[in-house]
């Protein structure tokens, strides 16, 4: 399957230690600015189908704001009950004061 | 012994029975394990009028939760059967595990708005706090039970060995297998179900069908055994020969001419751990009757839903080294029960008639004084010894 890098925002859109959706090719991408470093993953919960981004950063941790389940950002990996399915993340790269991810 | 017609028509007494016989000191059925076989398999059934869920959890492990959400109290699960990662009440999707801990509440923390949080639950609130009611759970051979009562008695105790041998006669280790169910809602009190199987004396009365085709008859060899507190019962018969006998030769319903169009039906064979008996019937108090009619078995549940009214679920099985030929008779000789039954229909009905009777004449006593006035073992059908028994149980726990 071919990759490609997508330009998303400028990484000043970012918060910093929290958390935004973008759009991606009609798809919703969470964007988490944590200690400068810029993190990306689909934006809607593995299990109730909720926005990522109206949930609450810890650290590298997302929590769902739905059923409190935590997602770790780096990898994607579901932490905790009542999650049962890992998250996607994506590649990211900060070129010319954008956000790319590749998908 | 008299017994008051109110016992079946009084809704105080009603409220104290489920009180005390379903909801406390008693263990009270809820199914098969294998009707839950795999992780996140559930069951949707009933303990007296609460409804309660059987899942299996990921962990492979049998639980009972009580089917009320611990934030608005909504009975939430409305499947019957099903297959979840998770419980969730649809009304603001407070999310369970199949062990009924609390996992997520939506917007706990609130909702995040122009960059402050809004609402949610206060810091202090402790989900570990707020699972669902979790039932004492116990399995023998198969078969789950469920108290809401933590201090109950364990299961074989409760039941005390004479009725204990019965119950692993039938269930004896070998894996079960589901072969169907049969629901119907009988308008009478639920007592009336439980007198029905510890009452030898009407089968060869009222079901014809019985005697004409050599089922059942008065003089069949038989047994009658209860537990220490007379609350359970075993009715124990093996099969007589067949044809015209000297005691219901004055039966005028017994018809010889009659002959079945397809009598596959009867086509009995006997199992070895039968070890004699041609019918066993069980009756567990308060919830359920467990029955072998020579190739025939089943759970049948009672779970009432009013002083006039139960709901009563038989669940037909086999076991999973049956040939497919035992399945199919297993299959055949369940046409004797169920609402629609050769048999059972007649049960059906007159319990309906029973209400009736109790409803018009409430200051009325009924008589159960064939074969004396006390309880024991005996050794014979003619004998009412097993509803005394019963009711002398009950008089004892309702202080009545």
């Amino acid at each position: 399957m071919n990759k490609t890098w997508i330009k998303l925002v400028p990484v000043t859109d970012v918060p910093s230690e929290d958390v935004i959706a973008v759009e991606a090719n009609g798809h919703e991408i969470a964007l988490y600015g944590i200690e400068g470093q810029v993190f990306a993953s689909d934006n809607i919960c593995t299990h109730g189908h909720a926005r990522l981004c109206d949930g609450f950063l810890d650290g590298h941790e997302i929590e769902c704001p739905l059923h409190q389940g935590k997602f770790d950002i780096r990898s994607g990996k579901a932490l905790c009950e009542p999650l049962t399915e890992d998250l996607r993340t994506y590649p990211v790269k900060v070129e010319e004061g954008y956000v790319f991810i590749e998908v | 012994m008299g017994l008051e017609t109110a016992t079946y028509t009084d809704q105080e007494i009603y409220r104290r029975e489920l009180e005390r016989f379903f909801y406390s000191g008693h263990w009270c059925y809820v199914g098969l394990e294998a009707e839950v076989p795999k992780p996140g398999d559930f069951k949707r059934t009933a303990i007296g009028e609460r409804s309660v869920i059987m899942t299996r959890a990921q962990d492979g492990e049998i639980h009972v939760v009580e089917n009320v959400c611990a934030h608005r109290g909504m009975r939430f699960c409305r499947d019957e059967f099903g297959n979840k990662k998770d419980l969730i009440c649809p009304y603001h999707q407070w999310n369970y595990d199949l062990k009924g801990n609390l996992i997520g509440v939506p917007f706990r923390r609130g909702i995040k708005q122009d960059g402050k949080v809004n609402g949610g639950m206060p810091a202090d609130f402790k989900p570990e706090e707020h699972g669902l009611n979790k039932l004492k759970v116990a399995i023998r051979n198969g078969v789950v039970f469920a108290s809401f009562d933590h201090e109950v008695e364990p299961l074989e105790e409760f039941l005390g060995p004479t009725i204990l041998q019965y119950f692993d006669r039938l269930f004896d280790g070998r894996k079960l297998k589901i072969l169907g169910y049969n629901k119907q809602r009988i308008p009478g009190n639920w007592k009336l179900m439980q007198e029905n199987i510890k009452d030898p004396y009407h089968p060869g009365l009222l079901h014809t069908w019985f005697v004409t085709f050599g089922l059942w008859r008065a003089d069949n060899k038989s047994e009658l055994k209860m537990d220490e507190h007379f609350r359970h019962a075993a009715m124990i018969s093996t099969r007589g020969g067949g044809g015209k006998a000297d005691v219901t030769a004055g039966v005028t319903s017994f018809k010889e001419q009659m002959r079945l169009n397809d009598d596959r039906f009867l086509d009995v064979v006997v199992e070895p751990w039968w070890n004699g008996p041609t019918a066993v019937m069980m009756t567990l108090f308060p919830s359920v009757i467990i029955q072998q009619q020579v190739n025939s078995v089943s759970t049948r549940h009672i779970q009432p839903n009013g002083h006039d009214s139960f709901d009563f679920v038989w669940t037909h099985f086999g076991f999973e080294d049956d040939t497919p030929e035992m399945t199919q008779r297993r299959l055949r000789q369940a046409n004797l029960f169920g609402p629609a039954g050769f048999v059972s229909a007649d049960d059906g009905e007159v319990i309906e008639f029973s209400q009736e009777g109790f409803e018009q004449k409430p200051f009325h006593q009924t008589i159960a004084e064939l074969g004396g006035r006390d309880c024991g073992h005996t050794d014979h059908m003619v004998t009412e010894t097993l509803i005394r028994g019963m009711y002398n149980y009950w008089r004892q726990v309702m202080e009545k």
